[in-house]
């Protein structure tokens, strides 16, 4: 079933939640809403489900309005961030319990909620639990008992509020890959609120990226993250080195060195005001300066070599701070110390005119 | 054999003396005297005591301080309930003094709450004069004891409910329609368990009470023998009579009857518990 969520406003007393956001849901996909805590994320998961009433704008299900249906008749699952399992009931009941409140011509037979839970419990690997109570459960176990009450009333669509947000990383990491798989394997449409930029690039296939109530951008995960519409997506995506620099025709002159703007860049256009961004892994350090390439002198302060990559922080003469991130073979080939003069090059940037880094501002 | 471990570490350690303390104080307080009492039943020999305990007049009145009682407490704990939910999920102007209003029955001398009731419930009292003309008597009654049994229980459902309420997650109950259970499924099978432990420690509390409560009834209840006489009054009426052998058997017999019902709703709740 495809979601459409159409020029939603809501405000909590003064505060406005989300202003004028539509989002579209495709049938079928996993689709992230990632944001900062208070950018709406959730409200707007919590709209969808029909737990909270927007001020304005529509929700539509399959094309349908469903905007006046309670949370009873909308038929989505929704998977609490904090589990809220019912405490007096075992890990069977749980997942039981929508099948037990149907009507009783709707109802399944005994033997029939009976297999299903035992499917259920299977599909989240935790068969030989049903008996215990929550409370004797890990976090991950929990939520996964939370899921697998969600599935059972068989809703078309799923809505899961920061699923993994109280778990630790490794048992975060373990269960958003599991939940990828879930999803391939029932293909159920499915929207969960993040603001773990990593699991929402990780899992979804689709990313809504909100900010202040509004859609900052949408798209896949490599259209977002390669080509992020405001410096706040490129800053929410991934640590950054900010420049500031002015644009001139198709040049960008940073301090005392200049480089050709990127192609995206309009061209011709003169900015004095222009902020440049750059990742840590597309900066290099070098002994010697690098031609054809712009670049600038720095100082190393620290280096810390444990890790997939060494993190490398560093200042320029004007007091800039400095992050880079090189591979272990180049760090060990260059023979980095603490305190050394390098030279830092930038082999890809992304360049915002003042205008837009006011407005996506904020991190 | 091993030794049979009874203490677990913990951080706050002290088992053995809060244990020893806890026993001292609990006979000092509670055994020793009711040890008394049932000496002194005693003393008037076994014949005195069972006449005295067995009197119709005295076993009328068992059947009355019981059965108000537990038809009193029965009621709070609908009536605390719904008082207990209104004061915890609902913000409404002048919830300060509702919630003030509740504690009172707490404070007032119970005599005076036992003269208030039967001046509004008499024939010609505000309220009574009109319930007179549809066949209903309160004051005078059984059911004028079980309005002032009412009265003075009343705290107890509500202020060991409402703690309780509050921390049930309504998140729970959103996940609960989630699921498509209607407001009456939802709070049959989801909020009415976890209540339920704090409404039975409410009916006990409520229940115990009532059962000892002199002061409001002598009032309301007119003291007419074999219809309108509780317990407690006859224990006084024997006292008066420096009837202490007698008047002490009878408490004595309220006792055991007592403990026996606490017994019973305390392994209930356990139950309800697990």
């Amino acid at each position: 079933m495809s979601i459409e969520v159409q020029k939603i406003t809501k405000t909590f007393g003064d505060f406005t939640a989300l202003k004028d956001v539509t989002i579209k849901v495709p049938s079928g996909q996993l689709v992230a809403l990632l944001g900062p805590s208070g950018s709406g994320k959730t409200t707007l998961l919590r709209i969808i489900a029909g737990l909270e009433v927007p001020d304005s704008g529509t929700v539509l299900f399959d094309g349908a309005d469903a905007t006046s249906r309670s949370a009873r008749e909308r038929q989505v699952g929704f998977v609490f961030q904090h589990y809220a399992l019912f405490r007096n009931m075992s890990v069977f009941e749980n997942v039981a319990f929508g099948m037990r409140v149907k009507p009783k011509s709707e109802r399944p037979t005994k033997q029939a909620i009976n297999d299903r839970v035992h499917e259920l419990l299977r599909l989240v690997q935790l068969e030989r639990l049903g008996d215990r109570q929550p409370a004797q459960l890990s976090g991950g176990q929990r939520q996964r008992v939370a899921l697998a009450r969600a599935l059972a009333v068989q809703p078309k669509v799923l809505l899961l509020d920061e699923p993994f947000g109280a778990l630790d990383a490794k048992v975060r990491q373990e269960l958003r890959r599991w939940l990828r798989r879930l999803h391939d394997e029932i293909g159920i449409t499915s929207v969960f609120v993040t603001h773990d930029q990593d699991e929402a690039l990780e899992v979804a296939d689709r990313v809504v990226i909100l900010h202040d109530g509004r859609v900052e951008q949408e798209g896949t995960p490599e259209e977002v993250y390669e080509h992020p519409a405001s410096p706040f997506v490129y800053n929410f995506l991934g640590n950054v080195n900010l420049f500031h620099g002015r644009v001139e025709g198709s040049k960008v002159h940073l301090g005392d060195f200049s480089m050709d703007a990127p192609p995206d860049m309009e061209n011709g256009q003169t900015d004095p005001g222009a902020v440049v961004y750059a990742r840590p892994h597309l900066l290099d350090l070098d002994h010697e300066p690098p031609k054809n390439r712009p670049h600038f002198k720095a100082k190393i302060v620290h280096i810390h070599p444990a890790g997939a990559v060494v993190k490398v922080e560093l200042t320029t003469d004007a007091g800039n701070p400095i992050n880079a991130e090189l591979p272990h073979e180049r760090y060990r080939g260059l023979g980095l110390q603490k305190g050394m003069t390098v030279f830092v090059s930038v082999r890809d940037m992304k360049v915002f005119s003042k205008a837009q880094s006011m407005l996506g501002g904020g991190i | 054999m091993k030794p049979k471990k009874l203490r677990k570490s913990s951080v706050l350690p002290g088992f053995g003396l809060t244990l020893g303390f806890t026993l001292a104080y609990l006979s000092l307080i509670v055994l020793i005297p009711l040890s008394a009492t049932f000496a002194k039943a005693a003393s008037g020999g076994w014949a005195h005591f069972w006449n005295t305990v067995t009197d119709p007049r005295v076993v009328a009145s068992y059947r009355l301080t019981f059965g108000a009682s537990l038809a009193a407490a029965a009621f709070n704990v609908v009536m605390g309930l719904l008082i207990a939910w209104v004061l915890v999920r609902y913000p409404f102007p002048g919830k300060r003094i509702v919630d003030a209003l509740i504690d009172l029955p707490f404070a007032l001398p119970t005599a005076v709450a036992g003269i208030t009731l039967t001046t509004l419930l008499n024939a010609h009292g505000w309220v009574g004069r009109y319930l007179e003309p549809l066949g209903i008597k309160a004051a005078f009654t059984p059911l004028g004891i079980v309005i002032a049994l009412i009265f003075i229980g009343l705290p107890f459902v509500v202020r060991t409910v409402e703690p309780v309420l509050q921390n049930v997650d309504a998140e729970v109950e959103q996940a609960a329609a989630s699921l498509g259970a209607g407001r009456f499924q939802t709070f049959v099978r989801v909020i009415f368990p976890e209540l339920a432990p704090a409404l039975l420690t409410g009916f006990t509390l409520a229940f115990a009470r009532a059962i000892g409560e002199y002061g409001s009834v002598v009032f309301i209840s007119g003291n007419m023998p074999m219809r309108t006489e509780i317990t407690p009054l006859l224990i006084i009426t024997k006292l008066e009579q420096y009837d202490y052998a007698g008047a002490t058997a009878i408490g004595v017999v309220m006792l055991l009857i007592s403990f026996a019902l606490l017994l019973v709703i305390n392994f209930l709740q356990r139950r309800a518990e697990l």
